[in-house]
Formats: C-alpha cells, structure tokens, sequence
C-alpha cells in the first residue's frame, strides 16, 4: 500500500506538473497579451511597455516559467496585478467558498442518488424506474447553465420564492448567512450529478442484487432491510466512490459556470474574471489548484475503493 | 436597513407632518442638481433605504488611490469608486451634459488672468471627514505629487500637466495660482487639465503609518510618499478599515468591500457639500456577466442595473417588473481606424477621396435603427453628436458624408479607378493628377483590405457585414476577420511601414474613444501626429496646427473640429449607447446620467 501511494503521489505531481507547463504555453500563446487586456485601449504604448517590463513578460518564456516554478515550490502562487492581492490570498478568500458550494452540491446529489438508484433497482423496469430515468436523462443533459436559467426563471422570476443571485459574502460564514440564496447555485450543481450518479448506483445495484451473496442471504432468511443497508448497499455504493474522484473536473467546471450564472463570488468567478483580464498569475494559480484537487481527488477515490472493497487489495 | 426599520422610519415620517417630506422633496429635488433630474414617477421621497448599483459585467472596482497609474485607471475604479470618496477639484457633467459642474465642484470656477498665462483657483468651503479644511495645500500636494510621480499618473501626457507648469503660488489657505508657460485657452485647460486634479489630504503626507512626509510642500519627498500611498492602495483587504482611506470629503465613505469589487458605501457624517445622502447606503455590486445581472434585474433584487443591447426585447417585461429604462449616453465617438504607414494599402488610405468613400458607404442611421435599435449615435467628427453640448458644431453635425452609394462610386471614378461591383476595383490611371488614383498608388492595385474586428459584439459584427456588402457594391472588398477584443486593440498599434507590426490595414475594436477625462473634445490624443492613441498614424500639418491652436487660443474649437470632420483621420461609426439603464420607479434622483460616467447617489432617494 505504501509503495502504492508513493507512486500515486509522484505520479501526481507529474501531473500537476505537466498541467502547468500546458497552460503555461496557452495562456502566453494567447493572443493580445496581458498589458492591453489590462490597460485598455487608451493606455499608450509607453505604459503598456512598462507593464510588460515590470511584470517580467517581455523575458524569454523559459525564463518566465523558471519563475513561475521556483516560487511555485516556495509556495507562492504569484501576484494578481488585477486584484493588487497574492493569488493565494485570493484563492484562499474564494476557495472555501467554491468548496463549500461543491460539497452541499454534492451531498445534496449523494443524499438524493443512492436512495434513488437502489429504488429504481429495485423497482426496475416499472413507471417508477421509467419516470426516474426519464427525468436523469434530461438533466443530465441539461448544460448546467441552462438548467441555472430556467431554475431562476422559475423560482425568482416567476415565483419569487427565492433569490436569484447566490449570497454576496466575503466569507463562507457570510455566506451561510444566507441560506436561502443558496439553495439554487446548490441545486442547479446537484441536479445534474444526481443525474449521473442515480444512474451508476441503479446499474450497481442492479448487478449486486442479480450476484449469489444477496440469494443466498435471503435464502437464508436474512430479513429485506438487512440485505438492503449491509449487503446491497455498501457493495453497490463502491462505484460511487470512483465516480466522485472521476467527476470532480468536470464538477469544478460546472461550478465555474454555475458561479457566473448566480453571480457567486467563488473560485468560478476568480477563474472567469481572470480569463477575461488576462490575469496569468491568477489564471495559473488557480489552475494549479485544481489539477491539484483533481489528482488528489482521483488518489483519493483509489484509496477508499480500496478501503470499501476488501477484495480490493493494491500492490 | 430591514423592512421593520424602514416602516418604522415611514411611520415616523408620517408622524412628523408634511413639513419634514416636503422638506425632504424639496432638498431632493433642488439640492442634487448635479443630477437633478428624477428617474421614475415622483412619489413622497422617504429618507433612507440601500441601493444598490450594478456594475457594469466583469468591471470591478479594486483601486482606491485618487493619483491612478494606468494600470488602474479605469470608469470603474477612479468616475464610480474613488469619486464618491475623493472629490476631483472640479467635476463634470451635468444635466446630461459634458460640461462643468459648479455646485458639485470643491473649488469656484477657475478665473484666469495674465492673458490666459494664469489661473486662479479658491475652494470653497470643504472639509475632510477628520475635521481639517481642503484647502489650496492639498491641491499643492496633488500637483506636488504629479511633479514628481508624473510617469505614474495614468492620464499624464508630455507636454501637458505639469510640463507647462511653470510654477504655482498658495494666496491664502483657500486660494492656489497656477502659471503656465504659455498661454491656455481656458476651455481647454479647465476641461482637460485642472478636471483632473484631485485635492489630496494632509493626513495621507506620509511616508509610513507613523512618519509624516512632506509631499504637501516639497516636490523631492513626495516619491516616497508615493511609495507608501501606492502601498497600502495594493493592500485591497484594508480598503474599508484603513484609517488612512477612511479620510474622505466626499459624500461617501467605504464601509465594506471584497476583492470581487462588491463596495459598500455608508454616508460620510461630515460631508461639507451641497447634497447630502439621502439613502442610508449605497452598493455596488459586481456581475460575472450581462446574463448574470439580467436574471437578478428581472427579479427586481436591484436598484439600478442595465440592459444588454441585445435583451432589448425584454424592456416590457422588466418594466412590469418596476423598472423604468433610460439610455446612459457618454461623451465618446466611435470609430474605427485605417492604417496610414501600412506598406501595402497606407498609400489608398492616404487618400481624402477614398475616406471619403468609405465613409459614404457607411449608413449610420440604418445601422442605429436596424442594428443598435435605436441605442447608438452618430458619430460624424472628433466631437460627440450626443449627448447635447457645447462642443459640437453644425457642419460636423450635419453629417459631411451622409451615406451614398453612388457617391462613394463617383469619387473613385473620378481618382482614376475602374469600379467593378462585386469584384475588386482597379486602378487604371495612376499618378498624382486631380483624376488620378494618388501618390504611391500603382496601376492595377485593387481595393481589397482586411478588416479585424471584435468578436464577441453581436452589433459589430452585423455593422461590419454590413459595410462589406455595401463596399462590394463599388468593388471594395473587405477581407473580413474576428478576434478577441485584446488582440484586436493590440494589434492596432501606430507603426512605421518597415516594421512588422505595420501590416494590419483596418481594425475595429469596437469602443471608440470616450473623452472620460478629456472633456474638451478637440481629438489631440487620437488624432495629433505622434500621439499615443493615434493608432493608425494619421498625419496632417493642418490638423495638427489647429488641435495646437485648440490648446492655446479660446474659440478655436470650430475649425479643428470641422477639419477632421471632413479630412476623416478615421473611419466614424456610430457610438452605441454606454448602458441601458434600468432603474427602479421608486428610487428618484438618478437621472439624467452623466455622460463623463460620474455617478452621484447622494441624490438619489427612494420613494414611498
């Protein structure tokens, strides 16, 4: 297991690694540059030439990106020249707020999921089963945008049952302030990976229920419920475990998304102000951090198969 | 403030008779007119109330030292932010108008002496919020400052502030005499020079938390100064807690703010001016994007928001949501520009009978109608059409060049060139004769260019594919391409023809110019040879001569302005309109909007 984990953590920071020099190239391929992003069009070429030199782009790239790493591993992400701030201030105001809409987001789809996959196994194949993946395929196919709009054209346009804008706090203690106006960034997230993983968890369910444990158990008189909750449960629920690491890049582009369109002042906003600024430092940091989060995430989810599935051993 | 607060406010109000409401409407209505005019149906005015201002998408307020650098400088930061703090010595617009604002100015109109050598500015009676008097040191400190930091001055242009200084001279605590060293027409360096001055206080001379500078008095410590304000400005977590930018003398004073830009304003206790704030607090809140504050307009959770152009369709249902739209018109031309020293088409350029042309194939009034909805202006020279002003002259806003197709065929048949509708149109007489193609034209050069334009703008896009079909009715074909806003303003740089970055030939980002802080609209600074902002390097002796005389000699503006209306230095399109505005009926006071983009919500008031 050991070993396991220290080739998983070296591989890991392959990764990260390989990402930043990625989006390194991209984000200096881009064209216009970060001085006129930033300055405008007014700014004279004299001041857009001092910005260039004062933030170091006028070096060779190879140059720039040496920086880049060193601070990197010194644990300094950079300096936004947008915000006048350290990136990793920045991510460290926006962060847990990104975090804390990801992590309602996906209690809220775990806690309505399982439930919802193990009933359709369950009841597969009837109205109920039908209706269910009926309504998983839309969302599922629904562009979180898309699902956030019509979510807001209904409850706060319409309705006027609930805000339409995400809570404008500075802190997530700020934030759940606010309860209401979080409940439709939340849901707009959890709609569409209860979509997805209702759907796992019915075909999990489905195979486990067909395997000769849960025959054999209630050929021995194990009662239902028992069968449900120890036997069906926690065998079915394993592939959930994966899907959860697997799912968080795409997760964390829909929070990207999903921020923008609740005007939630999270990491997706960071992102999005930064892309539209030319913000490098930003952009990159927060890249960083999310490669990060998705192969530690990744790691993660191996290591709990593991730890649910004792049959799953890693050498 | 709660519902419960506000009733009870409401109940008090009622309680206290008529006197206090109509007093209340009274001071509402007269006391703002900085911006006197109301927004939606009048209503007994009701003391209090948050409101709550939506920014313009992306826009983020994130700088809060008035002596900008460019890389700070932007509406949002300096007209919308720091503005509702640090009041400029004199500020502009009014009634919807670019022009001086005398009631919402701190110091009396300039008085110029010396045959226009001079100028003599008396401030009146203003206080900081820790109690000291703005007087004529902290505008020394802020010239002082200039001296010395001019580099780091956003808007410093050479020649200009405080270049032409040749010294000032504090008369008494109140009264400050600049000398320059020519004479200046008045117009001119009210609107373009002294507008940009700020009074700085004294309680920001330093050059540490504990150690006091000498900026106010000294041009040599004030880099040092510099350093320290510049400092603490880079310190955005501090904004609404630091002692240091909690001294204000303007109307408002920051009482919380994120790093997204969202800002809280509370009213500043001591304001000395004219209009005190009549909303209990003012915020401006910061949108990802134009979907983003459309929803939250649309379910009426915003004060003041917009419309993007192209949501017009839902005017109605916003209206029944309470709002009423009214267009924000800024001070600014639209154009686009052709590039004189490009080696290959610099040449064509050059020629006043092909501007000519082109500018004739452009129907403004179509584009404005069909395309902006009616949301745009005209533009037909270096001085805006609309809003009304002072500035603008009957033969530019004639229209010089009204939209002719067969016109634009006339003058290219007439220069020497053979017109092939829908194909490309030749030179068949070359040479430098009256009917001839011009200098540096060869024969068999054909009018074909390539046009970068910004993406992203649904509105531009249309125009230009407008005007390549129209172009194509006389044989010039426009190559026409899409790029970032970025690459687009990047790459339209002023260039000579051996360099490289010479061979864009038309570009288009969109915007314009908008005389945000140059309010004398005499196109020095885009179409002055040598300028900085004259990206596609238009050179004219004349034009030049006159945009001089337009600095220097009062009632001058004319002539420079209808030269470049008819010698066209670029190519005019029309100026959409800066925002549509949506504001809530019962929230009074917020227009006219100005078009120098200043905001002044101490008179706006909510309405019962």
């Amino acid at each position: 297991m050991g070993a396991y984990l220290a080739g998983r953590v070296a591989q890991a920071i392959a990764v990260v690694f390989g990402v930043t020099i990625i989006v390194f190239i991209i984000l200096h391929a881009l064209p216009g540059g970060p001085a006129r992003g930033m300055l405008g069009p007014e700014a004279s070429a004299q001041q857009v030439q001092q910005f260039i030199v004062a933030n170091g782009y006028n070096k060779p790239l190879v140059v720039q990106y040496g920086r880049f790493l060193d601070q990197l591993v010194h644990g300094n992400l950079g300096y936004s020249y947008q915000y006048n701030q350290t990136v990793l201030s920045l991510l460290g105001q926006d962060l847990p707020k990104s975090a804390l809409l990801l992590g309602l987001s996906y209690l809220v789809a775990l806690v309505i999921a399982i439930p919802l996959g193990i009933l359709q196994a369950l009841r597969r194949n009837s109205v109920v089963d039908y209706v269910v993946t009926g309504a998983s395929f839309i969302a599922y196919s629904m562009p979180s945008f898309w699902l956030g709009i019509l979510l807001i054209l209904g409850f706060a346009v319409s309705w006027r049952l609930l805000p339409a804008e995400a809570p404008q706090g500075a802190t997530v203690a700020a934030v759940l302030h606010d309860p209401l106006a979080m409940v439709l960034p939340v849901m707009t997230l959890a709609l569409v990976t209860i979509a997805a993983f209702s759907r796992f968890m019915r075909s999990s369910a489905i195979e486990n229920l067909l395997q000769d444990y849960i025959r054999t158990a209630r050929a021995m008189g194990v009662p239902e419920r028992t069968i449900l909750f120890r036997h069906l449960f926690r065998n079915s629920v394993i592939p959930i475990i994966t899907l959860i690491g697997l799912s968080l890049p795409v997760t964390i582009s829909g929070a990207v998304i999903t921020e923008s369109v609740f005007n939630y002042p999270g990491m997706g906003l960071l992102i999005w102000n930064a892309a539209t600024s030319h913000d490098f430092p930003v952009l990159l940091g927060s890249t960083v951090v999310v490669a990060t989060a998705t192969v530690v995430g990744s790691m993660l989810a191996d290591v709990l198969y593991a730890v649910a599935d004792p049959r799953v051993r890693l050498s | 403030m709660s519902i419960r607060a506000r009733r009870r406010l409401r109940r008090l109000l009622s309680a206290a008779s008529g006197i206090a409401a109509g007093a209340l409407l009274v001071a509402a209505c007269s006391g703002g007119s900085g911006n006197s005019g109301t927004g939606g149906k009048p209503g007994t005015p009701v003391s209090g109330g948050v409101a709550t201002f939506a920014l313009p998408a992306g826009a983020t307020p994130d700088w809060i030292f008035p002596f900008i650098d460019s890389a700070h400088s932007s509406i949002d930061n300096r007209n919308q932010f720091e503005y509702l703090m640090y009041r400029p010595l004199y500020w502009f617009g009014q009634n919807g108008q670019p022009v001086l604002n005398d009631e919402l100015s701190l110091a009396d109109p300039p008085v110029y002496g010396n045959g226009d050598k001079t100028v003599t500015i008396t401030l009146k009676n203003y206080r900081w919020s820790n109690g000291e008097a703005v007087t004529a040191q902290d505008v020394a400190f802020w010239l002082n400052m200039l001296t010395a930091e001019k580099q780091n001055w956003a808007y410093y242009v050479p020649g200009g502030l405080p270049d032409n200084l040749s010294g000032y001279k504090i008369d008494s605590q109140s009264t400050i005499t600049l000398s320059f060293k020519s004479a200046y027409n008045p117009d001119y360096f009210t609107a373009n020079e002294l507008s940009q001055i700020t009074p700085l206080p004294m309680a920001w001379d330093k050059t540490s938390a504990s150690t006091a500078g000498s900026c106010a008095t000294t041009v040599s410590s004030c880099p040092a100064v510099w350093q320290y304000l510049y400092s603490q400005a880079k310190q955005v977590s501090t904004y609404a807690t630091s002692p240091l930018w909690q001294v204000v003398d303007g109307p408002w004073r920051l009482a919380g703010y994120q790093t997204t830009g969202y800002s809280a304003f509370k009213p500043n206790p001591k304001y000395s001016g004219p209009v005190k704030p009549k909303l209990s607090e003012f915020i401006e809140e910061p949108f990802t994007t134009e979907s983003a504050e459309l929803n939250v307009l649309r379910s009426g959770q915003i004060s003041v928001g917009y419309l993007p152009v192209t949501d017009i369709s839902q005017e109605q249902l916003i209206a029944g949501s309470g709002y009423s739209l009214s267009p924000w018109l800024d001070a600014g031309i639209n154009y686009f520009p052709e590039n004189f020293n490009n080696p290959t088409v610099g040449p064509i350029f050059r020629q006043l009978y092909f501007r000519q042309a082109l500018q004739h194939l452009i129907n403004q009034p179509e584009y404005i109608s069909k395309i902006w909805q009616g949301y745009a202006t005209p533009t037909y020279g270096p001085v805006p059409v609309d809003p009304p002003n002072p500035y603008i002259d009957s033969y530019e806003k004639a229209n010089p060049y009204p939209f002719s197709v067969s016109a634009a065929r006339q003058l290219l048949t007439s220069h020497g060139w053979t017109v092939r509708p829908n194909g490309a149109t030749t030179c068949t007489s070359p040479g430098t004769g009256s009917s001839d193609c011009g200098a540096g034209i060869a024969a068999g050069a054909k009018l074909s260019f390539s046009l970068l334009y910004a993406s992203g703008i649904t509105e531009v896009s249309q125009e230009m594919q407008a005007l390549q079909s129209t172009a194509s009715q006389v044989g010039i074909v426009l190559n026409l391409s899409q790029a970032p806003f970025d690459q687009v303003i990047s790459n339209s740089v002023p260039c000579k023809p051996s360099q490289a970055s010479c061979s864009w030939q038309l570009d288009n980002w969109g915007g314009g110019w908008s005389y945000s802080m140059d309010h004398f609209p005499n196109g020095d600074l885009i179409f002055g040879t040598g300028a900085g902002d004259n990206f596609g390097s238009y050179s004219s002796a004349t034009a030049d001569s006159l945009i001089t005389a337009t600095d220097h000699e009062t009632g001058t503006l004319p002539a420079d302005e209808n030269y470049l209306a008819a010698n066209l230095p670029a190519v005019f399109m029309p100026k959409a309109d800066y925002q549509l505005t949506e504001v809530q009926n019962k929230l009074q006071g917020v227009t006219p909007q100005e078009p120098t983009f200043n905001i002044a919500p101490e008179s706006w008031y909510f309405t019962k």
